[in-house]
């Protein structure tokens, strides 16, 4: 599925409640997240359950997709990576009263500001001009969340080159944007 | 340290979701002040979501679609009103109980449990701070008014991350003097005139943490 007809399955959910097309979300999208969480280090356990709580965001709080803010992809990623903050630090322990401050994190991205269109040309840019190894890098690095040491074990390449290559695409990045 | 970077790596950190509490809040401000900043969140997000949608598959075990509808009550959602995270998190900062640090300059430290600290920070017009440098990196972002330093000046969404190379005198602003938020990595060394006063005020201070 590509992120049109995504896109187009979420405003059926939205519209209309329509089951069958959150059931064709969850069967295309499901394990992607599952995948993600499998990634960033959580048990196969914890994976589903997350994965399930995120479907019953993406459920209950159809409302608050606007297609013309953000892809679907982009949504449900937030929420995807969302849920695994709050779960990597509810594990910390690292508050006492953590619904202080969960809430605030990560909803001040001012979305409306932006095109869906100038967004997606920026990316479209980006892809054109990494190479296909630096964009697995990327990927390695910011969407699995492995550490530099990770990536030198998995790519078989010295740690040093990984740190430098990372700066480098990290620089050519804010250079094309 | 190239000041771009360091900014841009806050703002791919926060958007892979790695950042620590102190950081996520300083961030997340900073996106709602900085609509640049946010620009670049959100083209990062959004390669994010295609790396999702083209991640390979692992099978769930038991749940299914209905599992995610029948679970859920129509949960609130909440209301979108336009004010800065921190203010969300905090009140308004006109009531906060400020903590003078001496005349001029107060605190107001958000105890958040991290490693970093993220404090308020308020200068009256055209107050200074004592020359000093950095035992870790520390973060400003500015929310209002602006203050100048050695290196230019920042407004209201400027962002000026210093390391322990730099040594700064930063000044409010002579007209509407300044509120920063803070993260201080380590503690900072003083120098000048009272410069060792205050480094042993921050040796014994270390003692209660």
């Amino acid at each position: 599925m590509n992120k049109l007809q995504l896109n187009q399955l979420m405003i059926k959910i939205r519209e209309d409640r329509d089951e069958m097309a959150f059931s064709s979300l969850f069967d295309f999208l499901a394990p992607k997240i599952k995948g993600y969480y499998i990634q960033n280090g959580l048990s196969s356990e914890n994976a589903e359950e997350l994965t399930q709580e995120v479907f019953s965001i993406i459920w209950a709080k159809s409302d608050s997709y606007n297609p013309s803010k953000s892809a679907l992809s982009t949504w449900a990623y937030t929420i995807a990576r969302n849920k695994k903050v709050d779960f990597l630090r509810k594990n910390k322990g690292f508050y006492g009263n953590e619904e202080d401050i969960r809430e605030f994190l990560y909803e001040a991205n001012r979305e409306d500001i932006f095109n869906q269109n100038e967004i997606n040309e920026q990316v479209k840019k980006l892809n054109m001009e990494l190479e296909p190894s630096q964009r697995k890098m990327i990927k390695m690095n910011f969407f699995e969340n492995k550490s530099h040491k990770k990536i030198a074990e998995e790519l078989e390449i010295p740690l040093g080159t990984v740190k430098s290559r990372i700066r480098h695409i990290l620089i050519k990045m804010q250079r094309l944007l | 340290m190239n000041g771009t970077l360091v900014k841009n790596q806050l703002i791919f950190d926060f958007a892979a979701g790695s950042l620590g509490p102190a950081k996520s809040v300083f961030t997340s401000t900073y996106l709602y002040l900085n609509s640049k900043a946010s620009s670049l969140n959100n083209t990062f997000e959004s390669m994010l979501g295609d790396d999702l949608i083209s991640n390979h598959d692992v099978a769930l075990d038991k749940t299914t679609y209905k599992d995610c509808i029948s679970k859920i009550k129509k949960t609130k959602i909440k209301s979108d009103e336009e004010s800065s995270p921190i203010s969300k998190l905090v009140g308004p900062i006109t009531d906060l109980k400020w903590k003078q640090k001496y005349k001029g300059f107060s605190e107001f430290n958000l105890k958040i449990k991290d490693d970093d600290e993220l404090k308020l920070i308020k200068m009256d017009p055209g107050v200074s701070v004592p020359l000093h440098s950095h035992g870790g990196k520390e973060y400003i972002l500015v929310l209002d008014g602006s203050f100048c330093d050695e290196y230019g000046k920042y407004s209201v969404g400027d962002i000026q991350i210093n390391d322990q190379k730099i040594k700064h005198t930063p000044i409010a602003c002579k007209d509407d003097g300044c509120v920063c938020l803070s993260i201080t990595e380590k503690d900072v060394i003083f120098y000048g005139r009272y410069g060792s006063f205050l480094n042993l005020f921050t040796f014994i201070k270390s003692f209660f943490k």
